[in-house]
């Protein structure tokens, strides 16, 4: 699964296309706290967060994550396309709640 | 009541010269070229910001003064239909609040002797005017006088910080390209690069720390060296944001080794331990909304470093040394 | 599905037991506790990295039964005197929050 599949999954809506658009996924982290979320070690993840801030991208550069897809049906603020361009992060939102989006995930994971 | 807003002549190279007993970098000829390309080419309106937060005339002075809270900015321009009035300044506000006055409307008492820029001047005519007025910002007509934003300090470090970076990244590459070096890791490679970081202003904050991590990428250097380094600097350059008065944080290459440093000027850690432990803190709510999880983050610093060190006084700041070697070979 | 059943299932560590007997119907997985104030549907199991005591606090908002900590978390005192005032089951895992969700997700469909 690459991070386009993550999106069509999970009906998400695509702000940016960045440079892990294809880049398989190995991991996948649904963490709001981004304090967490720089104690992982892995590269390569989908980042999975309810939290809709500039910050959730400027951590998914830090941990090189392959993409970042908002769930919970947030409301992006206008700032994180640029930041997300600028960074070269993929960026899109979903509806689904964090919990059904991991099950929709796994379930494309290992069918 | 229309201003007499008519932009001034740029000052002279000779009115410029020792102002504030140093020369600024606009006209003199021994300054980088690269600096006097930027700021000539870089214009007002490149620079400005335009979200305009305006009142009208007949609006009484305490809708500004709410608008400036509210936006945290000093000035408010007072607009008709994209044409500038006047300006409400900071110094209006207090005289009024003093005189008793901020019932009455804008229009009265509004600054309308204002010195304002055109968009399409060069970002040196900015630079100049801030250095030769006292004033905090300027408003920014277009060709028809219509106002079309509004220019501050903050605007212009900014965008010269960003643009500055882009310019030496360009130029390290070219000298790399030059002498061959470009994926090799050269333990005589030496660079330094400092970021300020301003107390809450978590629309820059991480961004220092995005640079550095495609500064090393793009010299190629191994991705869990970057990838420590990365986290290192971002959870400093948080904790300068979020729980200092601000700092600057440091990136330092040389001698084959990569260190980051965090120092600011705010009251010192009492007790440094304490700080080092991992915590959940529900001190700050507001900020853990934000994204900026619990505790100082520098136990992962720690973690991430191979050397690793905080100096602390109560009463002159804190130090944070965070150091990475950089081997050929991928290490830890 | 029962919470006793569930946690046999899963195999989470057992901080609190809760009301064993309760229905669990859904998972909700936020560390956002505003999000899980608007959203957590009642009879959940709630599962997040907040080790603290306002998780508590906002699970019986909600009520929500269950609350997993994720990541192996330290309990604070008055987070496990909280959910034992307030009979909500404290759980915890080692794993992260999306492999937790997984599990649970794959439990309760089974009941």
């Amino acid at each position: 699964m690459n991070v386009l599949d993550a999106i069509t999954v999970l009906e998400a809506e695509t702000i940016v296309k960045g440079e892990g658009l294809e880049k398989t996924i190995k991991h996948v982290i649904a963490s709001d706290l981004m304090s967490d979320v720089l104690l992982v070690d892995e590269e390569d993840m989908l980042l999975l967060t309810s939290l809709a801030s500039d910050q959730v991208l400027r951590t998914a550069q830090i941990v090189g994550a392959a993409g970042v897809i908002v769930v919970n049906g947030k409301s992006l603020p206008s700032s994180m396309m640029q930041v997300a361009q600028d960074l070269r992060m993929t960026l899109a939102v979903s509806k689904f709640p964090k919990f059904d989006a991991c099950i929709a995930i796994h379930q494309y994971m290992t069918k | 009541m229309e201003t007499d807003a008519a932009p001034q002549p740029p000052p002279t190279p000779a009115m410029l010269q020792k102002t504030r007993g140093q020369t600024l970098p606009v006209d003199a000829h021994h300054q980088p070229l690269v600096l006097l390309e930027l700021i000539q080419r870089l214009k007002v309106r490149d620079v400005m910001t335009q979200e305009i937060v305006s009142v009208q005339r007949h609006e009484p002075l305490w809708v500004a003064q709410a608008a400036m809270k509210d936006k945290h900015i000093s000035g408010v321009p007072v607009v008709e239909e994209g044409r500038l009035f006047g300006l409400v300044s900071i110094e209006d506000i207090i005289r009024a609040v003093e005189g008793g006055y901020i019932a009455q409307p804008c229009g009265d008492y509004m600054t309308t002797k204002l010195v304002v820029l055109e968009d399409d001047m060069p970002l040196s005519f900015a630079v100049q005017y801030f250095d030769r007025f006292r004033f905090g910002r300027f408003p920014v007509l277009n060709r028809d006088r219509a106002l079309v934003g509004i220019i501050c300090q903050r605007d212009i470090n900014r965008a010269l910080l960003v643009e500055l970076s882009a310019e030496f990244n360009r130029m390290e590459q070219t000298v790399a390209q030059i002498n061959g070096h470009t994926a090799k890791i050269d333990a005589n490679t030496y660079m330094l690069r400092e970021f300020p970081v301003a107390k809450y202003d978590f629309e820059n904050a991480g961004k220092a720390a995005n640079v550095i991590k495609a500064a090393m990428i793009e010299r190629k250097y191994p991705p869990k060296i970057v990838r420590r380094v990365a986290v290192a600097a971002y959870e400093l350059e948080i904790n300068l944001c979020v729980h200092s008065v601000g700092g600057v944080l440091s990136w330092q290459l040389s001698n084959g080794r990569s260190e980051v440093i965090a120092k600011d000027s705010g009251p010192g850690i009492a007790d440094v331990e304490w700080a080092c432990r991992d915590g959940t803190s529900t001190a700050n709510e507001w900020i853990r909304s934000l994204g900026f999880g619990a505790g100082l983050g520098l136990v992962n610093v720690k973690r991430v470093s191979d050397e690793f060190e905080i100096t602390s006084q109560l009463g002159s700041g804190t130090i944070v040394r965070s150091a990475v070697n950089i081997a050929l070979e991928e290490n830890k | 599905m029962k919470l006793s059943e569930l946690i046999a299932s899963a195999g989470f560590e057992v901080i609190s037991p809760g009301n064993a007997a309760c229905e669990v119907v859904a998972g909700y997985t936020s560390d956002l506790l505003s999000d899980v104030m608007a959203h957590c549907p009642e009879d959940s199991i709630f599962i997040t990295v907040q080790n603290h005591k306002n998780s508590v606090a906002v699970s019986t908002l909600v009520g929500a039964v269950a609350i997993l900590v994720v990541h192996d978390r330290e309990i604070p005192k008055d987070m496990l005197d909280a959910a034992q005032a307030e009979n909500v089951a404290l759980l915890r895992t080692s794993k992260n929050q999306f492999e937790a969700s997984c599990l649970v997700a794959k439990i309760l469909s089974v009941s």
